[in-house]
């Protein structure tokens, strides 16, 4: 049993680790930023749109900032630092899960998120994935 | 306040910022990092910023802790304060950093007033913040010149969008009134009157960040002490200035593509009526992850009217955790040309004196090897 569970959390692990992961912006939106935008927008540069990041690190979020940035969590937490203790820049705020992100998306005309793929609904307009 | 102390002020607040992030009125971070570095093949002299470089295994040059919390009064006007406890050559300091009210006048400019970083070098404002760069000791020929590290004034910061990336200005002046500096293996207090410091970075999307910099002040100091002078004690004067312009201009590159990085910085320091102070330094770092290893490689130059030091520095770090980095460091040190050349070692007065009536300092080389820790909370 204990190996059948084991094999399920794997498939499940690999299932998420193969998840596309689609970037949002709200359905009314004009703005189509590029991918090089969108990273530029996650990393507190451009501040044309305002950036839902996702709180937790899960595979959703190590999918899209190794995707738009080349960063993975440390990487992403020592370029922070960099900025916080300047008081040159703040991390982006941030909220619970995938819903939470296309709740907020789909409610703000000037908001950018990103979700699993299977996470969007039609509030949300898709502007690129990541495989 | 103790080291201790501080230590359990430092887990007391990071107790506080559950409740704080979600009143989403305060944010609480923390740096530090906890290291020993031990110097072989030179034994008279000593080497480093503040000289605590020798040939005992010493925790005291690299480790320091630090706090900050940073409250939003209203939406675009803050406070920001931090409290640390580092190393000033022989002994701990501890205390109130900087301390800043910051108004968001626009999503692209700042105004900032009170006690502020001043932006020397290219990593000037986090030059404690060791998990924020590759070394564990920063490139000594470069940041090692200028000791000011923060003043009481104001800047203002400007950023702006391009099409061939983000553009940043900083311009900031004050003054930093009796600060200590390290020089003949000894403090002395130090004025900097008129501090002016302005660059401007252009962070591109394929190529890296490049910065140029330029900061200037008025220096008020004596640097003197009680040297043996054949039978007699005397009270001798090496330097003093009295509002003498001090001079640094700097350019630098930095490149992070996730698995490749480069840092480069090249600087130059003169300081008004005295020719011996007048210095040209640069590094080149380069390195390459492999997962959660980072190799690093990074020659250093300076050179001033007595000669010229150059370093190879070999690092390896390890990334523990997402907010832990573990680093160990090799670095070969030899100065040439001349036998005054001291570089970044550092000679007391009475050697100092014996030097300049004919005492050679003998191209001082050194092995030193650094190992430590460096977080972020």
């Amino acid at each position: 049993m204990k190996k059948l569970l084991s094999a399920l959390a794997l498939l499940s692990c690999a299932t998420l680790a193969q998840a596309e992961v689609a970037v949002i912006v709200n359905a009314g939106a004009s703005a189509a930023p590029s991918q090089a935008d969108v990273a530029n927008i996650f990393l507190g540069k451009d501040k044309s749109l305002k950036g839902v990041d996702q709180a937790a690190w899960n595979p959703t979020k190590e999918k899209f900032y190794a995707g738009v940035a080349n960063k993975n969590e440390s990487q992403l937490k020592s370029y922070w630092s960099g900025l916080v203790f300047t008081g040159k820049g703040q991390p982006l705020p941030t909220v619970a899960d995938d819903a939470a992100v296309v709740a907020k998306v789909g409610a703000e005309a000037d908001a950018i998120g990103y979700v699993d793929a299977a996470a969007v609904t039609d509030k949300v307009k898709v502007l690129f994935k990541l495989p | 306040m103790s080291k201790r102390h501080l230590l359990g002020l430092a887990v007391c607040l990071a107790s506080l910022p559950a409740l704080a992030v979600e009143q989403g009125e305060y944010q609480f971070n923390g740096f530090g990092t906890v290291g020993i570095t031990h110097m072989g093949g030179e034994s008279d002299l000593d080497y480093g910023m503040q000289g605590q470089t020798n040939d005992g295994w010493r925790g005291d040059q690299l480790s320091k802790l630090a706090v900050q919390l940073r409250y939003g009064i209203t939406d675009t006007l803050s406070v920001t304060g931090q409290l640390g406890t580092k190393p000033v050559q022989d002994s701990w300091e501890a205390g109130p950093g900087n301390l800043y009210l910051a108004w968001e006048a626009s999503d692209n400019l700042t105004l900032r007033g009170g006690r502020l970083g001043t932006p020397i070098y290219m990593y000037s404002e986090t030059l404690n913040v060791g998990f924020s760069y590759p070394w564990l000791r920063l490139p000594e020929e470069v940041y090692s010149l200028v000791q000011l590290t923060s003043h009481d004034g104001g800047d203002v910061l400007y950023n702006r969008s391009t099409d061939i990336g983000t553009l940043s200005f900083q311009v900031a002046g004050g003054q930093a009134i009796d600060r200590e500096q390290y020089a003949l293996d000894e403090m002395h207090d130090i004025d900097y009157r008129d501090v002016f410091a302005a660059n401007l970075a252009l962070s591109t999307d394929n190529f890296g960040t490049f910065r140029v910099g330029y900061a200037e002040a008025d220096l008020k100091i004596t640097v003197d002490d009680t040297v043996a002078f054949g039978p007699a004690s005397v009270n001798f004067p090496f330097v003093t200035y009295d509002g003498n312009k001090g001079k640094f201009s700097s350019i630098g590159h930095q490149y992070d593509d996730g698995t490749w990085l480069s840092a480069a910085e090249a600087v130059k320091l003169s300081i008004e009526n005295n020719e011996e102070a007048a210095t040209n330094a640069f590094y080149i770092m380069g390195g390459r992850r492999f997962g959660d290893y980072l190799a690093h490689v990074t020659y250093g130059q300076l050179d001033d009217p007595s000669g010229r030091q150059v370093s190879m520095t070999y690092g390896l770090n390890y990334s523990f955790s997402p907010t832990v980095t573990l680093k160990g460091e090799y670095k070969r040190v030899d100065t040439s040309q001349g036998e005054d050349a001291l570089g970044v070692f550092q000679g007391n007065a009475q050697q100092t004196l014996n030097n300049a009536f004919g005492q050679s300092y003998g191209t001082p080389d050194a092995d030193i090897f650094s190992v430590g820790v460096d977080f972020i909370f």
